[in-house]
């Protein structure tokens, strides 16, 4: 029993603290319709303020807890609100690239001004109190439960019972009705963000002085809240209570039942509880119970412009030539920086594939492509499992390896893909999200993967190799990978050519897929899931596809980018560090949604322009993070802040790039579906048209019945 | 008295609304009548506040409300019943009533609901997008009952509705009219809305075509509005 306690007191501390974390996080989604995934970062940094006011200024505890609540909890709250209110009407896949860059803005921001290193903020509350047994229950632990339990009832109560608190739950359903009914919209949405703020500030300054201040640490456990959230469904203020504290018991207890193990995997088990709560509950709670807030009142995304024909193949022929050039026009040294580039454009190609094409978002694309890495670094050094009957200890060659790297992932991009055959389009970036931290803490430092000492060598074709000594081998180990069709890639030119080649490859499959059949499907499902599926139309093969299609070459994309380096690390920070995923949706997200040049603009913002000035200074590294997360949030919210529109009433007129002209435009392409014509007919999707009192506009029908890009599909218009 | 003057309006694809002017005076029905696409409904959105006028002017009782959210013409007794179901799907239908009734008056609204529309009693703690069709329409037409209005706006509220509901409905505006509130009715059902009106405004392509006493509408004068384009 006593020892029982020992966890249980810590656990139902940590857990008010989680359901406050939680109880913010449910709140602003159920009042704006958008999931906010810097709500960790928020945490993090109050706590970080807090720190500063409370250690390095020297002021009393409950000065610095108020200047950091005013600031991040209230001024932040404020400025959430205004960015909810602006993504009120975008695609789920915008909130996400705007939220996901938001957190990748705030960590760079905290690890710029405050160091990478862990900050202590200190015991603030009491730690002395009464001893129950062998238990002390200090008092600060007692305040911070029952803060933590009056709070969220009086929350419960506040928004279960009274006008402005069902107006909260109502603000989603319909803005302009609640307006009609004597209620300011913006009001409620600006209590909730700073309530929601509020509480995510309170929570990671109460954990501070238990984990130290670490945006990294900080940012992981108030994710502990995602579980909790998942647990009430992400609208149930009870039940996100009473699983918040279950996690926070189950974290604190749980280490106890895998003392004994040696396996990697159970040990991580603990502190990966919040995620698997959250996987659980995707996979087993009936979808009708998990519908998206506020997708009533979406506009659909706005088609990239159409180009001429002769425009897109001078295009395309003009960055091939660019491509082959490159080892000609920079300094030798820069060739690696440029290969990885590569690698990198193939992952961007495999995520643009499936955000902008099918609608679908990963938030754990590292995770796709550290597996390829290793995968293709173990088959081309250490060869086939020796078990494996015919092909047992054998050495591939480095494409065959680098085939099967990506045909490895596939059925993990299957598995991700469960959430997205059942849930809504948040739920798939949430669900993907918790996985790639899943993967890093569980299994990136397992033998199977990086291992023990978290690097895998990559030799390049035609080059000899040093395996260092892990956990599991006791004795380094020389070898030699043989060239492909007898050429070595040993040098950086060489290896640099070889990258080329496998992307040019990808990026023809990605067009090819988009003129494909396939590729009006993946388009009319993320137009409309359900008008595919009345035209018998199998979405859930659909979504599979192309998620095992997207992690494929991801796979790939992650052994190309080893090759460059010859070895790859599953250290945290590292290349495949799941914050990197996070990173490249936010890149992808303001380099356009073009299915090659974005790619490609996106693999040479994050990877090639870092070499250059005055993107090399120390400074413009240092805060790269936030430009890439402001240029996230810019675009995302590029459309409601009607510049365009301003502009033009000020007799400015933005320059436009040629349209294509004439119906007999190639199938796929570009081009903009007949149904994507009738809907921004009815619905006008104007970029610049934005009104945060009006609703999407309805102007003159069109003319006839349309059909529906699932019907081009289906009926072979453009098979 | 809700009066519209000179209201020129419409959204970035184009004009919708020009130079219409309408009054709807204390205790009257006023029908607003026309085929679709004449700008009836974008005329109530204009009343109503959820839509800015490009000119023109939007008086509630002689004050100036012009471009005023929807919030505020809301309590200065403007409701707006807006086309659809205007109901909040996710809440309960006790919380929508909350919602419709004023701070601190939601017990006596839950009862004058329950007793003008019973079935909304029966139905308190059901969520409103799993009613029917015509209670959703009566929880929607509630909000005229409890939200102490001046002038009501109601944009097709027996729309999709079967005729024994929409009969129903138009006892229900009877009642508000014998209550003496001012309403601002477009309908599709055009007998019925002549019946009940006293006044009637027919709209064309945004401008007004006819306006006078509902004895004075001629089958000509509704035929030419609706059919006009056919005839010509």
């Amino acid at each position: 029993m006593e020892s029982f306690l020992n966890y249980f007191i810590p656990g139902i501390t940590d857990g008010s603290v989680y359901a406050l974390a939680a109880l913010g996080l449910v709140l602003t989604y159920k009042t704006s319709g958008v999931f906010n995934f810097a709500h960790g970062a928020t945490a993090a940094a109050a706590a970080y303020l807090f720190y500063q006011g409370y250690v390095e200024w020297n002021w009393p505890w409950p000065l610095a807890f108020l200047f950091s609540l005013v600031i991040v909890g209230v001024f932040g709250g404020l400025v959430m609100a205004q960015l909810a209110r602006l993504l009120s009407t975008a695609p789920t896949v915008m909130t996400v690239v705007a939220t996901v860059g938001l957190l990748v803005l705030i960590s760079s921001l905290m690890t710029a001004i405050f160091g990478a290193s862990d900050k202590k903020s200190g015991d603030f509350l009491p730690t002395r109190g009464p001893r129950v047994g062998d238990v002390t229950i200090s008092y600060g632990e007692m305040m911070i439960t029952a803060f933590g339990i009056v709070t969220a009832i009086s929350l419960m109560l506040f928004f279960g019972r009274t006008r402005l608190g069902r107006a909260t739950t109502a603000v989603v359903d319909d803005p302009h009705l609640l307006s009609l009914a004597k209620i300011n919209p913006d009001a409620v949405r600006r209590l909730s963000w700073i309530v929601g703020s509020s509480f995510a500030s309170i929570s990671g300054m109460l954990l501070a002085p238990k984990l130290g201040v670490s945006i990294g640490v900080l940012v992981l456990i108030v994710i502990a809240a995602y579980g909790a959230a998942a647990v009430g469904l992400f609208q149930n203020l009870t039940w996100t209570l009473l699983g918040a504290f279950a996690i926070g018991v189950l974290i604190n207890y749980s280490p106890r039942w895998f003392d004994n193990t040696d396996s990697y995997f159970l040990k991580s088990i603990p502190r990966n509880i919040p995620f698997l709560v959250l996987l659980l509950v995707f996979m087993v709670v009936p979808a009708r119970h998990l519908t998206e807030r506020g997708v009533r009142n979406v506009r659909p995304l706005k088609p990239p412009r159409d180009l001429p024909k002769l425009w897109n193949a001078a295009g395309l022929a003009a960055l091939l030539v660019a491509a082959i050039l490159v080892p000609q026009v920079v300094a030798d040294y820069n060739i690696t920086v440029y290969a990885a580039a590569l690698g990198f454009t193939i992952i961007f190609l495999s995520l643009g594939m499936l955000i902008w094409t099918s609608g679908q978002i990963s938030l754990c694309h590292m995770g796709f492509a550290a597996l390829g890495a290793t995968t293709a670094g173990k088959l081309t050094t250490v060869g086939f499992w020796h078990w494996l009957p015919g092909i047992g200890g054998h050495h591939p060659s480095w494409p065959l390896a680098v085939f099967l790297a990506g045909l490895i992932v596939v059925p993990m991009g299957a598995i991700v893909a469960i959430p997205a055959i059942r849930l809504a389009g948040i739920y798939v970036a949430i669900a993907t999200f918790g996985f790639g931290i899943l993967l890093e803490q569980s299994f990136y430092l397992a033998p199977v993967m990086f291992d023990s000492g978290a690097l895998v060598q990559n030799p390049r074709p035609g080059t000899d190799y040093t395996l260092p000594t892990t956990a599991h081998r006791l004795t380094t180990v020389d070898g030699h990978l043989g060239g492909v069709f007898g050429i070595s890639f040993e040098s950086d030119k060489r290896y640099y050519y070889l990258a080329l080649m496998v992307t040019v490859l990808m990026a023809v499959i990605v067009l090819l897929i988009r003129r494909a059949r396939l590729g009006t499907l993946l388009r009319a499902l993320a137009d409309s899931p359900t008008a595919l599926e009345t035209h018998a139309a199998n979405t859930t093969v659909m979504r599979v596809s192309v998620f095992a299609l997207s992690a494929f070459m991801a796979g790939v994309g992650g052994a190309v980018v080893a090759g460059a380096t010859q070895n790859a690390s599953g250290a945290p920070g590292g290349t495949f560090d799941y914050t990197v995923s996070l990173i490249f949706v936010a890149v992808l997200g303001f380099c356009g949604r073009r299915p090659i040049l974005s790619p490609v603009l996106a693999a040479v913002a994050y990877q090639v322009l870092k070499i250059y000035s005055p993107f090399d200074k120390q400074w413009a590294i240092e805060y790269r993070g936030v430009a890439f997360g402001a240029l996230a949030i810019l675009v995302a919210i590029w459309p409601a802040l009607k510049i365009g529109e301003s502009l033009k009433q000020r007799g400015i007129n933005l320059p436009t790039l040629p349209r294509s002209t004439g119906p007999a435009e190639p199938a796929g392409g570009h081009r903009m579906s007949r149904s994507r014509r009738a809907a921004s007919a009815e619905f006008v999707d104007d970029p610049n048209d934005f009104d945060p009192w009006d609703r999407p506009r309805r102007t003159a029908e069109p003319e006839g019945p349309p059909p529906s890009a699932t019907a081009e599909a289906l009926d072979g218009t453009h098979a | 008295m809700l009066e519209l003057k000179n209201i020129t309006a419409g959204y970035d694809t184009g004009r919708v609304l020009s130079d219409v002017s309408i009054t709807v005076p204390d205790n009257a029905t006023v029908a607003l009548l026309g085929p679709n696409g004449a700008g009836k409904t974008t005329l109530l959105r204009v009343a109503s506040g959820l839509l800015k006028p490009y000119s023109g002017e939007v008086l509630v009782d002689g004050a100036d409300m012009t471009g005023k959210p929807p919030y505020k013409m809301s309590r200065a007794g403007v409701i707006h019943v807006p086309e659809g179901r205007g109901v909040f799907p996710s809440l309960t239908v006790s919380e929508n009533i909350l919602l419709q009734a004023a701070a601190g008056e939601f017990k006596a609204a839950f009862k004058t609901a329950t007793k003008t529309f019973p079935v909304l009693g029966k139905r308190s703690n059901q969520i409103a997008k799993t009613l029917s069709g015509g209670e959703q329409q009566m929880l929607a037409l509630n909000h005229a009952y409890v939200g102490e209005p001046t002038v009501v706006l109601l944009d097709e509220v027996s729309m999709g509705l079967a005729p024994k509901i929409v009969a129903e409905i138009f006892s229900y505006l009877s009642d508000l009219k014998s209550k003496g509130v001012a309403q601002l009715l477009v309908e599709q059902y055009v007998g019925q809305a002549l019946k009940m009106a006293d006044y009637v405004y027919v709209l064309n392509r945004g401008r007004i075509t006819f306006e006078g006493v509902p004895e004075d509408v001629s089958e000509e004068t509704i035929m030419t509005s609706y059919l006009g384009s056919l005839a010509q």
